[in-house]
C-alpha cells in the first residue's frame, strides 16, 4: 500500500520534451482545479438552503408561509415576537448555558487533573487505571440511562441541571486529549518550580494549565457544544417546561401557534442562533477539538 | 513516557514507609489528582453499568420502587424472541447503511475539492460544518418542514423540475430514506472536518514531485490521496458506524419512530419499553444486548486499526 | 493536536467579542424568570401558582387558548402556566417520567383510556367527592358514560372534559343529487350493510370517483377506530381481564373484515388513502362520505364546503347502537405538595374550563358537562348535537397495560385492519397476525 505512493506515473509519459508536456499538465491541473471549484460552490450553496429557507420563512408573515417561493411580499419579524412571549425560549437558553457551563468546566477540571496525574506521577496500578478509563470509551452513555434515571430518582436530583450535567463529565475522550498535551509539553519549566519548592499541585494550576490553554479550549468548547446539544439524557431528567434545555423544549413544548410555519421557522431559528455565535467565535477551537480527538482517535 | 520522576530536593524525604522500589511514593498525589474524575465515573458510569446488568434479570418498572421481582434470563429470551426489538435493530442497522457510504464519500470528495482548490476554505468549512452544530431539535423543526406535502421546499423543487415526489415522511418506504437525507445533509461537517485534517497532514511535496514526473489530478487522487488517507477513512468509519447505530434524536423527532414503527431504531425501542410501557427491566436488557453489538464493532474496529498499522 | 501561537491583534479582537458574548449571556440569563435558576436546587417553590399540560394542537389548541386566556381574566391571582406537548405516547411518557420525578403539572389532560394505567401505576391522585362537589364537580353534574367509565374500583381519579366520537361527514350536495337526504334536510339512517353499501353506490355515481373515504395506510387509528365501532355493534370484544387474555371473536370480525373490504373491492372507497389524503378527497367532493373522529369539523368548515355531520350509523342492529370513541379528562398528577389550596387551585381551573364547555364543543367535541349540554345552546349548535348521542354509546377501547388511545394495542390492530382494508392482506390473514401480536402483548406481564 504504501510503497504505491510514490510510485512513478505512467511510464509512456514522454520525458524527451519535458517541458511542454509540463505546461500541458499545469494546464490540466489550473482546469481541474476550477472544475473542482464549480461543484464545490454548488454543493455548499445547496447545503446552506435548508437554512436560508429557515430564516426567509422565518421572516414572512404565517399567511405566506403556504407558497413555496423565496420572494417575502411583507417580510416582518412578528414571528420571532410571537415565539418569544409564548416559549419560554429564554428559560431554555438559560438551562443550556447552565448545563452546558457545568458540564465543560467539570470536564476540563476532573479530565485535566486526572491526565496530569497520568501524564506526570509513577503510581502503581497506572497500567490498570488507565486501561479502565480506556474501557470507559467503550461504554456509550446511551445503553446507560434506564439505570442512571433510576440513579437520578434515588438521588432526588430529577429536575435539576446536575441530573443533566453530572453523568456527561467524566468522559475518557478529554482525558486523552489532555494527556496527550501533557506529554508533548516540555519539563524544563517544570522542574524548575520543583526546584523552588512547588508542590504537584502548584506544578498543575501554576505551570502545567497555563501552558496547556489551547488543550483547555479545545476541550471546554467541544464539550460545551456537545452537552448544548445532548437531548436523549435530559429529555428524561428534564420534565418541567420552565427548566428545559433548548433543544428539550423545543422538542417537547409545542407553540399555541400550532402549523403556523413562520413561527416554527422562527423558533428553530432562535434555537439555533446561540450555536452559530458560538461557531461563529470559536471556530478554528471547534475544529481543532475534532481533528485532534479524530486523528489520533 | 514519564521518566522525569527525581524528588525536588527542597521537599522533603518521603517517609520510608513503602519499601517496595516500583512506586517510588506518588502514589498519594496520584490518587487525589484522581479522585474527582473516579468518583463521578464511578458514580455515573461504572456504578450504573453495574446496576443496569442487575436489573436486566428482574422485572423492574419504573413506577414501583426497587428491582421488582427476579427475572433470570426471562428478559434477555424474551428480546431475541421479540419482533420489534429484531426490526428496531434492523432500522438502525438499514440506517447505517443508508447513511454510512454517502458519509463518508461526500466528506471525502468536498474535503479533497476544498483542499485542491485552496481558496475560500472557511466559506466551505461554514457551509458544510455549520449544521452539524446546531442541537437536532433545530435541524428536525426544518426538515419536517422541508418534507411538507404540497408546502415544503422539496415538493415545490420537484414540481418544478417536473418531478413528482413520494410521502417522504408519511410512506414506510419512504421515512427511512428521508431521515437518512436529513441526517447526511446534519452530520457531513464533521466527517469533511476530518478528511480535511488528514488531508492536510499529506506533505505537499508529494503531490509536486508527482506532477514533475507528469501526474494529472486523477492519477494524484488515486496513487497519493487515498492510500495517504486510508487511517483516517477507518476513523471516519468506525465512528460513522457507532454514531449511526446510536441513533435516536432524528427518529424521535422528526417520525417518532414512524410511520407504523418503520423507523423505530433500538435506542428509541429502549426509550419506548423503558418510559413509555414502564418496563424499566426489560429496556436495561435491550441495552445489555445493544452494548454488545456496539462492542462488536469496536473489536472489529480495533482488529483493522492493528492490521494497518504492522502494515504501514 | 498541534499548539498554534496565539496571535496578539487576533486574541484581542476575540476577546472583545467573547466579552460580548458574556455580556449577552448574563442579560439574557437575567432576562428570564428566576426560575431558571431554581433547577440548581431541588426545591421549587409554587405558592399561588398553577401548572397545566394539555396536549391540544390545531383548532383544537386555539380553542383551548381561549379559554385559558379567560381563566386568566377571571382569576388574574394565579400565576397559570399552561404548556402544550407533542400528543401520544410522548405525551405520557413525559407525564408520567414528570410524577415519577415529582415535578408534575397541578392539571393535565389524558385520555380516559390512557388515564387508568396512570391510576394503576399510582401516578394520580384520587380525587374526594367533597372537594369535587365543592367546585360544583358532582357525579351528576356529567354524562353518566363518561363518568362511570373513568372510575377506577368505583373512585374518581379524572372529571371528563368530552368525549370525542367517531362519527359520519356527509357531503350534504352529493347526497341530495344521490337522493340520500330525507324531507327535513337530514341523511336518511342507514341501518344495514346493504343500505350503506347502497348509499356509497349512489353517492359514487354523483362524485364519479368513490362514494366514502376512509383513512387506510400511514395510519393505524382510523382504521382502528372504523373496525371498532362495528365490531362493538356485534357486540365483539378484543382483549379482556385487563389485557392479559384474546378474546377476538374470529367470526365476528371476519364479518367486519370482510365488509370493510368489500368497500374498496367494489371501488366504493379507494383502498389507500393516508390521513391528509382522505381529507383532501372528501374536501374536493371526490367522495360523498369521510369516516373520522369529529375533530376534523375545523378542517372542513375552514374549507367552507357543503356538510354536515351525524352518528356513524347503526349497521349491525343485533346488538345495541355502539361507537369507538375517547374522551379528554382532567386529571390531578400525585404531587408532593398535597396541600387543600393547590387542590383547590387546582378544581377551581378545572370548573372554570368546564364552564367554556361551549367553546370547546364548537370544535366538534361532545361535552360532559350536563350544566351545558343540556341546555338548548348546545341543542342548537349543529351540527355537533347531531351525534352527541354517541357520547352514551362510547366503545372506549379495552383495558389493558398496553391499550388506550395511540398505544401499541392501537398500532397492532390497525395496521393489521388496514392491510385488509389496502387489500394486501385477507381477513384471515390479518386476524392470525394480530391475534399473534396481541397474544405476545397479553403475556408479558404487566410492568404497572
Amino acid at each position: 500500500m504504501a510503497s504505491s505512493i510514490l510510485a512513478p506515473p505512467d511510464a509512456d509519459t514522454a520525458r524527451t520534451d519535458r517541458g511542454v508536456t509540463q505546461a500541458k499538465i499545469d494546464q490540466r491541473h489550473r482546469l481541474f482545479n476550477r472544475i473542482c471549484f464549480g461543484v464545490l460552490i454548488a454543493f455548499a450553496l445547496l447545503w446552506l438552503v435548508p437554512l436560508a429557507w429557515a430564516v426567509d420563512t422565518a421572516l414572512k408573515p404565517n399567511a405566506e408561509t403556504t407558497r413555496a417561493s423565496w420572494l417575502i411580499d411583507d417580510p416582518t419579524f412578528a414571528a420571532f415576537g410571537r415565539v418569544l412571549s409564548d416559549m419560554p425560549i429564554l428559560n431554555w437558553f438559560g438551562a443550556s448555558l447552565i448545563t452546558s457551563t457545568l458540564t465543560a468546566v467539570g470536564t476540563v477540571i476532573t479530565a485535566s487533573l486526572a491526565a496530569f496525574a497520568l501524564s506526570r506521577m509513577r503510581f502503581r496500578y497506572r497500567n490498570v487505571v488507565f486501561w479502565a478509563i480506556l474501557a470507559g470509551i467503550m461504554i456509550p452513555g446511551q445503553v446507560l440511562i434506564v439505570p442512571q434515571f433510576r440513579e437520578m430518582d434515588a438521588l432526588g436530583l430529577l429536575n435539576t441541571y446536575w441530573a443533566v450535567s453530572l453523568p456527561q463529565i467524566p468522559t475518557a475522550v478529554a482525558i486523552f486529549i489532555f494527556k496527550q498535551f501533557f506529554d508533548g509539553l516540555p519539563r524544563d519549566l517544570e522542574e524548575a518550580a520543583r526546584i523552588d519548592g512547588a508542590g504537584w499541585f502548584r506544578i498543575y494550576r501554576r505551570v502545567v494549565m497555563p501552558l496547556a490553554r489551547p488543550a483547555v479550549a479545545a476541550v471546554a468548547i467541544f464539550t460545551f457544544v456537545t452537552s448544548w446539544n445532548e437531548l436523549l439524557w435530559p429529555l428524561l431528567v428534564l420534565t418541567n417546561p420552565d427548566l428545559m434545555t433548548m433543544p428539550v423544549g423545543l422538542a417537547t413544548v409545542q407553540g399555541a401557534f400550532g402549523i403556523r410555519y413562520a413561527d416554527t421557522m422562527a423558533s428553530a431559528v432562535l434555537g439555533a442562533i446561540p450555536l452559530v455565535a458560538v461557531f461563529l467565535l470559536f471556530q478554528r477551537h471547534i475544529v481543532e477539538g475534532i481533528a485532534g480527538t479524530g486523528l489520533k482517535g | 513516557m514519564s521518566t522525569e520522576t527525581v524528588t525536588p530536593p527542597a521537599r522533603p524525604a518521603p517517609p520510608p514507609s513503602t519499601p517496595t522500589p516500583p512506586a517510588p511514593g506518588q502514589g498519594r498525589p496520584a490518587a487525589a489528582f484522581l479522585l474527582p474524575f473516579a468518583i463521578l465515573y464511578l458514580a455515573f458510569i461504572a456504578g450504573p453499568a453495574v446496576y443496569g446488568l442487575i436489573m436486566s434479570f428482574f422485572d423492574a418498572s419504573l413506577v414501583r420502587p426497587g428491582l421488582g421481582s427476579f427475572a433470570g434470563f426471562g428478559n434477555y429470551a424474551e428480546a431475541l424472541q421479540d419482533p420489534d426489538f429484531w426490526s428496531s435493530l434492523w432500522h438502525t442497522l438499514w440506517f447505517t447503511i443508508l447513511t454510512t457510504p454517502p458519509l463518508i464519500v461526500l466528506a471525502f470528495v468536498f474535503a479533497l475539492l476544498a483542499d485542491r482548490v485552496g481558496r475560500g476554505r472557511w466559506f466551505f468549512r461554514l457551509a458544510f460544518f455549520a449544521p452539524f452544530i446546531l442541537p437536532s431539535a433545530v435541524i428536525a423543526l426544518i426538515w419536517i418542514f422541508m418534507y411538507t406535502p404540497e408546502l415544503g421546499l422539496i415538493e415545490a423543487g420537484l414540481n418544478t423540475v417536473g418531478l413528482s415526489s413520494p410521502a417522504w415522511l408519511g410512506d414506510p418506504a419512504w421515512a427511512m430514506p428521508s431521515l437518512a437525507i436529513t441526517t447526511i445533509w446534519w452530520t457531513l461537517g464533521f466527517n469533511f472536518i476530518l478528511y480535511l485534517a488528514g488531508l492536510q497532514e499529506i506533505p505537499r511535496e508529494l503531490y509536486e514531485a508527482s506532477a514533475i514526473d507528469g501526474a494529472g489530478p486523477w492519477q494524484q487522487i488515486r496513487r497519493i490521496t487515498i492510500p495517504m488517507l486510508g487511517r483516517t477513512t477507518t476513523l471516519v468509519a468506525v465512528l460513522q458506524v457507532i454514531a449511526s447505530l446510536k441513533v435516536f434524536d432524528q427518529m424521535y423527532l422528526i417520525t417518532n419512530g414512524g410511520p407504523d414503527f418503520a423507523t423505530r431504531s433500538v435506542l428509541q425501542y429502549v426509550y419506548d419499553q423503558g418510559f413509555t410501557n414502564f418496563r424499566l427491566g426489560y429496556a436495561a436488557a435491550i441495552s445489555m444486548l445493544f452494548f454488545l453489538v456496539v462492542l462488536a464493532v469496536s473489536a472489529v474496529w480495533f482488529s483493522i486499526v492493528r492490521r494497518q498499522e504492522k502494515e504501514v | 493536536m498541534d499548539v498554534p501561537s496565539t496571535r496578539r491583534t487576533g486574541l484581542s479582537r476575540r476577546g472583545v467579542l467573547r466579552g460580548l458574548a458574556a455580556a449577552v449571556g448574563a442579560g439574557a440569563l437575567a432576562g428570564c424568570s428566576s426560575d431558571v435558576l431554581s433547577g440548581l436546587t431541588t426545591s421549587r417553590e409554587t405558592a399561588g401558582s398553577l401548572d397545566y399540560w394539555n396536549l391540544f394542537g390545531g383548532g383544537d389548541g386555539t380553542r383551548m387558548q381561549q379559554m385559558l386566556d379567560t381563566y386568566r381574566r377571571d382569576h388574574p391571582e394565579v400565576a397559570l402556566s399552561a404548556t402544550t406537548l407533542a400528543w401520544g405516547n410522548p405525551y405520557y411518557t413525559k407525564l408520567s417520567l414528570a410524577t415519577v420525578g415529582d415535578k408534575p403539572p397541578d392539571v393535565a389532560i389524558a385520555h380516559l383510556t390512557r388515564m387508568k394505567n396512570m391510576v394503576e401505576a399510582g401516578l394520580l391522585q384520587e380525587l374526594d367527592p367533597a372537594a369535587l362537589a365543592r367546585h360544583g364537580l358532582g357525579t351528576d353534574q356529567f354524562t353518566p358514560r363518561t363518568w362511570e367509565a373513568g372510575l377506577v374500583d368505583g373512585r374518581a381519579y379524572s372529571i371528563p372534559l368530552d368525549t370525542h366520537p367517531f362519527v359520519m361527514f356527509y357531503n350534504t350536495d352529493v347526497c341530495e343529487k344521490a337522493g340520500l337526504l330525507g324531507d327535513d334536510g337530514n341523511l336518511t339512517p342507514l341501518d344495514s350493510p346493504e343500505a350503506f353499501t347502497d348509499a356509497m353506490r349512489r353517492a359514487k355515481q354523483v362524485t364519479g370517483a368513490y362514494g366514502g373515504v376512509v383513512a387506510s395506510i400511514s395510519e393505524t387509528s382510523t382504521p382502528w377506530r372504523m373496525f371498532q365501532s362495528l365490531y362493538s355493534q356485534l357486540g365483539g370484544q378484543v382483549i379482556a381481564d385487563q389485557g392479559r387474555e384474546v378474546v377476538l371473536d374470529d367470526a365476528k370480525a371476519t364479518e367486519v373484515l370482510t365488509f370493510l373490504r368489500s368497500l374498496t373491492a367494489d371501488g366504493l372507497f379507494p383502498a389507500t388513502a393516508d390521513y391528509q389524503g382522505s381529507i383532501a378527497q372528501f374536501a374536493e367532493g371526490q367522495a360523498g362520505f369521510y369516516f373520522q373522529g369529529e375533530w376534523e369539523i375545523s378542517t372542513f368548515q375552514t374549507a367552507k364546503m357543503p356538510f354536515s355531520m351525524t352518528l356513524f350509523p347503526h349497521l349491525y342492529r343485533e346488538g345495541p347502537y355502539a361507537v369507538q370513541a375517547d374522551s379528554h379528562t382532567f386529571v390531578l398528577p400525585r404531587h408532593p405538595d398535597d396541600s387543600p389550596e393547590r387542590l383547590d387551585r387546582a378544581l377551581e381551573f378545572v370548573a372554570s374550563m368546564l364552564n367554556q364547555s361551549k367553546t370547546w364543543a364548537e370544535g366538534g367535541h361532545v361535552p360532559s358537562y350536563r350544566p351545558f349540554l343540556e341546555t338548548p345552546e348546545f341543542r342548537d349548535l349543529k351540527p355537533q348535537s347531531n351525534y352527541a348521542a354517541a357520547a352514551e354509546a362510547a366503545a372506549y377501547d379495552a383495558e389493558g397495560w398496553y391499550s388506550g388511545s395511540g398505544s401499541s394495542f392501537e398500532i397492532v390492530t390497525g395496521s393489521s385492519i388496514g392491510a385488509v382494508i389496502t387489500g394486501q392482506s385477507t381477513p384471515a390473514a390479518a386476524l392470525a397476525r394480530m391475534r399473534s401480536a396481541l397474544s405476545d402483548l397479553a403475556r408479558t406481564p404487566s410492568p404497572i
